[in-house]
């Protein structure tokens, strides 16, 4: 009787189970995270996309196809804010990664206090943005700020010098208080990446007679290659979408000079509120973002096949 | 290829000593192997004399030259790690002339070198491809063709079939033999498994604790061990170790009465023991046979490995004892078995567990 229950018993959890295709489960399963990407990331994507074919402002909305885009085509003042844009980005990730490389490569040394300095590297990247930038505010400030008064004292100028006041150090002293957030992250993942790499490999070259640098050049780098690339691309993407830093120090002047992609489109969106042009702008942001995460896709691929990762 | 001689080397890390002033003398082209459990100093030693670690004292010599300060590259030794240490970035050709490559060797003899490396260890058709593409025994012959291409004058091998399987460990270890006496070098082998190092050595040093226990030819180490630490060590399965008390003791040898009520009197030198002395009694598992009269054991487990049947049971009091016995010997787990061995195979420990050196075949006592 016992065996009879047990196998009626049996043969209803496998009917049970073919009442649940796999398929099925698999969509529940990412059904709200699907939702919630459509309602915070796909409706929104979308309406930008709309708005950018039509001329919208407080006063309403009118279809007027592509002429966003042609005027910004047309605009040599948007070109000049692509080129300054890429130009930002890649003189501030540039600096990142190579500050991040030297950073992490001290902290990976076997000197006294490296805990401590672990520790302290953090503060740039754990203090909120708006923080920090009211701290670089004032450091840049001419009359009470501590690098004009430096300067002032060692003579390099004779007067008080407003950093963010002049176009070109505006825009090398945003660089710099961009840099300054954005290092931390560079060092600490370069930092984890190195010391994922085996001891027995530097153990193994210095064995060889292979010297610090040849080890650094021959080893090092090349483990750390894919996290090099990663970190090359995802601190792209946060450089160009740089908002906060640009908007707190300058809101994208003095006449411009520090106004990216992303601070002409909120300007023109949000402050003069010309969502249509706004729109424009942001996709072509995407579709400049989106160009970029396919040639590192592809870039990582290659460099991870070079690099023996599988 | 050279000489290596350790003289008086010693390891502490802050208050710990790791080593204790071992001294040995390696032979020109001579196979050694360091073997002893984890946590022995075994591999430490081999990384003083690669010069990955510094001594805390004592003084390294090879090929006459004393090394103990100079830097591993001047030392002329190669190693290879237990991990390999391959460059997952590399090809197999780029890891094989990687010491040349540091060294700036000339390309054509760079290639040479290589080449015969590579031809050596049947690695040529496998030269362009990266180490994530082989195998495990092909990665460990890659890691030996990179030690072999700086021609070095003593090769350090680190526990290098450890993370292989069983079938490729033993396979490797006869690779590893064959090519010692191709390249006629002069190798030091770190090992936790003494049937490497039994296979393998010219000479084993058995380590505990930091300490050399004893040197010398596997067979030396296996008919006379110098204490009970290597006689437990060496042998498979582990030498039965049975504690009796000496009843009388002589220029014959040693009559004792092993616990559980077993008489036997065995031809050792008595030495210092004398009766009422505490000693344990070494019987190989190999050395014992089935038979009416003798040791009574209580079998337990019984494992048929088809040559051989292995034994494991309890005497008199409850001291494990385990036995290797024919495949096909008329066993049954549960039941009593008698066996005896010949007194000229034991082995008597003292107290301190040094052995008392055998001398003649004694006869077991009822």
């Amino acid at each position: 009787m016992a065996d009879v229950m047990h196998a009626d018993s049996s043969a209803t959890t496998k009917r049970e189970r073919k009442t649940i295709p796999e398929s099925l489960f698999a969509w529940l399963l990412v059904g709200p995270a699907m939702i919630f990407i459509a309602v915070i990331v796909a409706w929104p994507l979308a309406e930008t996309i709309r708005l950018s074919f039509m001329e919208a402002g407080l006063g309403g909305e009118k279809f007027i196809g592509l002429e966003n885009y042609q005027d910004l085509a047309e605009s040599r003042k948007f070109h000049q804010t692509i080129v300054r844009t890429f130009y930002w980005m890649f003189l501030s990730v540039g600096l990142k990664l190579v500050l991040g490389l030297i950073g992490a490569t001290l902290l990976n040394a076997a000197i006294p206090g490296r805990a401590l300095f672990r520790v302290l590297v953090m503060p740039p990247w754990v203090i909120p943005i708006a923080i920090g930038c009211i701290g670089w505010l004032w450091l840049y400030n001419g009359y009470f700020g501590v690098l004009s008064g430096v300067m002032m004292h060692l003579g390099i100028t004779d007067a008080p010098f407003e950093f963010l006041a002049q176009k070109q150090s505006a825009f090398y002293s945003a660089i710099a208080t961009d840099v300054w957030v954005g290092v931390p992250m560079v060092t600490l993942f370069f930092l984890a990446a190195m010391q994922g790499v085996s001891r027995d490999l530097y153990e193994a070259a210095w064995v060889d007679g292979a010297g610090r640098w040849y080890r650094f050049r021959r080893i090092t780098i090349p483990q750390i290659m894919p996290v090099i690339v990663s970190m090359s691309l995802l601190s792209a993407i946060f450089t160009f979408n740089s908002f906060e830093i640009i908007w707190i120090l300058t809101e994208g002047g003095p006449r411009g000079a520090t106004t990216t992609l992303i601070v002409d489109t909120y300007k023109t969106a949000i402050g003069n509120y010309k969502f249509g042009e706004g729109s424009a702008r942001a996709v072509i942001i995407v579709l400049l973002l989106g160009l970029f995460s396919l040639a590192y896709l592809f870039f990582l691929n290659k460099v991870n096949k070079k690099y023996g990762v599988k | 290829m050279a000489t290596l001689d350790l003289n008086a080397i010693s390891k502490s890390f802050g208050s710990a000593k790791v080593l204790h002033d071992i001294s040995l003398a390696i032979k020109d082209k001579e196979f050694v192997v360091f073997v002893g459990p984890s946590g022995c100093g075994k591999s430490t030693l081999l990384r003083i004399i690669a010069g990955l670690e510094e001594a805390s004292s004592g003084q390294i010599v090879i090929g006459g030259d004393d090394v103990s300060d100079a830097h591993p590259v001047d030392r002329g030794i190669s190693m290879v790690f237990q991990s390999y240490a391959l460059y997952p970035h590399l090809s197999v050709y780029e890891n094989i002339a990687f010491p040349l490559r540091v060294q700036k060797m000339d390309a054509a003899e760079m290639d040479s070198r290589v080449q015969k490396a590579a031809a050596i260890l049947q690695l040529t058709d496998k030269l362009q491809l990266k180490p994530g593409q082989l195998s495990g025994g092909q990665r460990q012959r890659v890691a030996i063709g990179r030690s072999i291409v700086r021609n070095p004058k003593v090769f350090l091998f680190d526990e290098p079939l450890s993370n292989l399987d069983a079938a490729l460990r033993g396979d490797m270890r006869v690779e590893l033999s064959q090519l010692h006496r191709d390249l006629d070098a002069t190798m030091v082998y770190v090992t936790h498994d003494q049937v490497e190092a039994m296979t393998m050595a010219d000479r084993i040093v058995v380590l505990n604790g930091g300490r050399v226990e004893q040197f010398g030819s596997p067979m030396e180490l296996y008919h006379h061990p110098a204490t009970k630490f290597v006689a437990s060590f060496i042998g498979q399965p582990n030498m039965n170790l049975i504690p009796a008390t000496v009843i009388g003791a002589d220029a014959t040898g040693v009559s004792v009465e092993l616990d559980g009520g077993h008489r036997m009197a065995l031809p050792v030198a008595a030495g210092t023991v004398k009766a009422g002395d505490k000693v344990e009694v070494g019987i190989r598992p190999e050395h014992v046979e089935v038979s009416s009269k003798g040791l009574e054991i209580s079998v337990n487990v019984l494992e048929r490995l088809g040559g051989v049947s292995i034994t494991y049971g309890v005497i008199g009091d409850g001291t494990r004892f385990c036995a290797s016995l024919p495949g096909d010997a008329v066993i049954e787990e549960g039941r009593n078995l008698t066996l005896s061995v010949a007194p000229e195979n034991c082995h008597v420990f003292d107290a301190n567990g040094d052995v008392l050196r055998r001398q003649a075949a004694p006869e077991m006592v009822a």
